[in-house]
């Protein structure tokens, strides 16, 4: 019995030293969040998921994306594998279609469609604002909680946010954020009933016009585990994007 | 007339080898005909009887939001109940149509299935009980736990997924699944019961309480995901009853009435929302005239359009932002919201003094997250005549889709739904005729070819009538002339022949029903062990499935009947039509 007060005193302190509770709030933080990733011009990279699963092996998918900042318009186009490439995405204002190569035809679809075949959907790529979808968690005492701690060497802040809007994709959050510039690091995904569904993490960011853009995701399936996809972007690029790019015959030229 | 039916009888056992070949081949063709349709019959109340009564309803009202078939939800079940109730002539059974596919996780292993809502505490007849128990029948454990609360998420498991997922009664499997918004949930279901299913089709099914659903995938008390319906004779009723329930549900305006307050000022208004399309602006731009020229933004979801009597009783101008509450109908709840006012408007001979005008786009969120109470209920409510011009561009409580008498018009309207940019819920009411009308295809398809197959066994068997009656014809020529010369009329020789030929018929049509059954039931002994393969549907309990009915039996004889009568006619008459003199001086 003594042990174990012994342990928990140990585990109190070791809390205590490790992690203290911050003054910033998390609003604060989500609008930091925001506007470190918040870019305001139009963009085009390449994105590749290399998604792994239990039982069905390895796929890549390589794809190029192009946004236009103005309206929130997207086009994905797919470079490989062999099978999926020329298929395309295109969402303009409230119309989203799917253009498939082989039949050669636009099809509208949701936007909670998958995309390519992988876990990412349309609506993961629209420009919704963080604050507007998650707000902070609050303790017994009606007080949210923020936390200084360490993830591995680096300093961050650990909190936990909730859903304020239905469309989401997880009701609740944990997010570990670096101390000095606000960059998640780490990201935990549960469900309702508190079960841990994903865990992200952003390993590495590039800096485009002041702005952060995480280039290397992880995210790993914690519900059946064995899954998970790495997001790699590159070739990041901010000119401005003509508006042909953001038509249907644009895709279907590329597609040729 | 007796003495014919005696002569033809006779003639019958006279050439008893030629009968017996030409009878057999007849007996043979009817028995194809009634086992082929039996079996296409069999298929159909497989699919409507065993599988979409149960998937889909004989008759299903299915609603949805944000345009998403995933997010089935309308948000006032007992308004939709209300409706159902003042139209339920021929509906014997409501059921909420409550489902989800899952990710499950068993002992190590991992499969898909549907998690389906159903619910123990309504009472059931004793043939709805009897017909549910022969396609889902338990072999362990018992549907009664279902409701028991003291275990987490009870559910009956079938057969084939326990075994997939290596689970049995008492294990715990775990779920991934999509709630009716679209977030990823996960859950923990007890296995209180292991299934054996009938057909193949409702293998991956996994029943948990029906509330115990509903709470899992988000809705509320007073939310609903569709209704489906059992009713008496679907194939005669199921269109009548869907069309009844189609035009009962005509939407009226979404209205609110809330208070909206700006500083120390408050004043009551309707709220109504309008469609987000160039069209309907320019409509009401045409209709109101606005406090300053409107630009983009002033119909947008930027902000409220207030009418100038409630500006000025407010005291706002555009750019002020005015807060808007009301008590919602559920939850006792009162939502309080701020909007910006985009513009005052003064309407043109339409609309109310007190009226608030939404974009769509933020008027149906704010409508069915916090439903209000309805206008008609609330004093003072404005309710706009349906003459009034800008009705038609007022936003409707929801969107009623078509009726469609087709699959085909029926997943068309489905498709169309992607390209539509419809904020409103959807309404859709359908018979599991018109969504599965292509299983009625394939039985009448499988029909015309057995009855094409079957035609050509006998174009074979009316040559082999043709050539009997030749042979007996002339074999019997003198016997026909003595008969006709001690008075034998015309018509009683041609009606002789023809008696014999439908005695031989009707005969071997009773020995080629007798062959059917058998054949049916020898077949339907077989055990055919089909997993993952689309032709299991067709089976019922690992065997094939024959339905023969009394009509299309009797149809099928009637048909050989008739091809018999047809083929013999002739033959007969030229028989009766021989002089009875030529006749007896006929030799060979």
């Amino acid at each position: 019995m003594s042990k174990m007060k012994t342990l928990l005193v140990l585990a109190i302190f070791s809390g205590v030293i490790f992690s203290a509770r911050a003054e910033v709030t998390i609003e604060e933080l989500l609008e930091k969040i925001q506007q470190n990733m918040d870019l305001t011009t139009d963009v085009s990279a390449r994105v590749t998921f290399t998604q792994q699963k239990v039982d069905q092996g390895t796929k890549t998918i390589d794809s190029i994306y192009y946004r236009r900042d103005h309206d929130d318009s997207f086009l994905i186009v797919m470079v490989a594998p062999e099978n999926e490439k020329g298929n395309g995405y295109l969402r303009v204002g409230d119309n989203f279609w799917m253009y498939r190569i082989n039949t050669r035809t636009f099809q509208h679809i949701n936007r909670d469609e998958n995309i390519g075949g992988t876990d990412a959907k349309g609506s993961n790529f629209e420009k919704r604002k963080l604050p507007e979808l998650y707000e902070g968690v609050k303790d017994a005492f009606g007080k949210e909680v923020v936390t200084e701690t360490m993830l591995g060497k680096v300093p961050v802040y650990e909190f936990e946010v909730k859903a304020k809007v239905n469309d989401v994709d997880y009701p609740k959050k944990t997010y570990w954020i670096t101390k000095d510039n606000y960059l998640p690091l780490k990201e935990q995904n549960f469900s309702s009933s508190n079960t841990l569904m994903l865990t992200a993490y952003f390993r590495k960011y590039a800096t485009m016009n002041g702005k952060f853009v995480p280039v290397e995701h992880l995210y790993i399936d914690e519900f059946e585990k064995g899954n998970k996809t790495v997001v790699e972007i590159s070739d990041i690029k901010t000119d401005r994007l003509s508006d042909d790019i953001f038509t249907k015959a644009y895709l279907e030229n590329l597609s040729k | 007339m007796n003495f014919i039916l005696m002569i033809s009888l006779r003639n019958l056992l006279r050439q008893k080898k030629r009968n017996i070949l030409l009878g057999t081949s007849i007996a043979f063709g009817v028995m194809i005909l009634v086992a082929a349709n039996s079996f296409s019959h069999g298929i159909s109340d497989v699919m409507f009887n065993r599988v979409m009564r149960y998937v889909a309803g004989q008759v299903s009202i299915t609603t949805f939001e944000k345009n998403m078939i995933s997010c089935q939800i309308f948000r006032d079940k007992n308004r939709l109940m209300d409706i159902v109730n003042r139209n339920s002539q021929g509906i014997t059974r409501t059921d909420e149509a409550v489902g989800t596919v899952c990710r499950a996780i068993g002992n190590g292993k991992s499969e898909n299935v549907v998690v389906i809502g159903l619910d123990t505490r309504q009472k059931v007849t004793a043939k709805t009980l009897k017909e549910f128990e022969e396609s889902f029948k338990i072999v362990d454990g018992s549907f009664v736990e279902l409701k028991n609360p003291k275990i987490e998420n009870p559910a009956v498991i079938s057969t084939d997924r326990a075994r997939d997922l290596n689970v049995k009664v008492n294990d715990i499997i775990r779920i991934r699944y999509k709630n009716v918004f679209g977030q990823d949930q996960a859950a923990r279901l007890t296995v209180v019961g292991v299934m054996k299913i009938t057909n193949i089709f409702m293998s991956g099914v996994i029943f948990v309480e029906l509330q115990n659903v509903k709470a899992l995938l988000g809705y509320e008390p007073w939310e609903v995901g569709g209704l489906n319906f059992t009713i008496n004779d679907p194939k005669r009723n199921a269109v009548r009853i869907a069309d009844r329930l189609h035009a009962a549900l005509n939407p009226g305006l979404a209205e609110i009435v809330a208070s909206l307050n700006f500083k120390e000022k408050h004043a009551q208004a309707s709220v109504f929302g309008f469609f987000n399309n160039d069209e309907i602006k320019k409509k009401i731009s045409d209709h109101v005239a606005f406090s300053f020229p409107p630009d983009k933004d002033t119909l947008s979801k930027k902000g409220v359009l207030v009418t100038f009597d409630l500006a000025n009783k407010l005291g706002v101008t555009a750019g002020d932002k005015i807060e808007f509450s009301y008590k919602n109908k559920f939850g006792n709840k009162i939502t309080k919201m701020e909007y910006a006012v985009t513009a005052v408007i003064q309407p043109k001979k339409c609309l109310d003094a007190d009226v608030v005008l939404m974009n769509e786009n933020i008027f149906y969120p704010l409508f069915y997250e916090n439903l209000p109470p309805s206008p008609v209920k609330s004093s003072g409510a404005y309710i706009p005549q349906k003459s009034d011009p800008l009705y038609e561009s007022l936003a409707p409580e929801w969107i009623l889709l078509p009726r469609t008498r087709t699959t085909d018009d029926f997943q068309k309207k489905l498709h169309q739904l992607t390209s539509k940019k419809w904020k409103a819920a959807v309404v859709d009411v359908a018979t599991m005729y018109e969504s599965a009308s292509d299983i009625l295809k394939f039985e009448s398809a499988l029909n015309i070819i057995t009855l094409v197959a079957v035609l050509i066994l006998f174009f074979i068997i009316v040559v082999g009538v043709v050539n009997t009656l030749r042979m007996t014809i002339r074999e019997r020529t003198r016997e026909i002339g003595t008969m006709r010369a001690i008075g034998m009329q015309q018509r009683d020789v041609r009606n002789a022949f023809l008696l014999e030929i439908m005695f031989l018929t009707f005969f071997a049509s009773l020995v080629g029903i007798a062959m059917a059954f058998a054949a049916m039931w020898g077949v339907s002994r077989l055990s055919f062990d089909v997993i993952d393969n689309p032709l299991g549907m067709l089976l019922v309990d690992s065997h094939i499935y024959f339905l023969p009915t009394a009509l299309g039996v009797f149809f099928n004889v009637m048909l050989i009947m008739a091809i018999a009568f047809i083929t013999a006619y002739f033959p007969a008459r030229r028989a009766a039509a021989l002089k009875a003199a030529e006749a007896l001086r006929h030799y060979e």
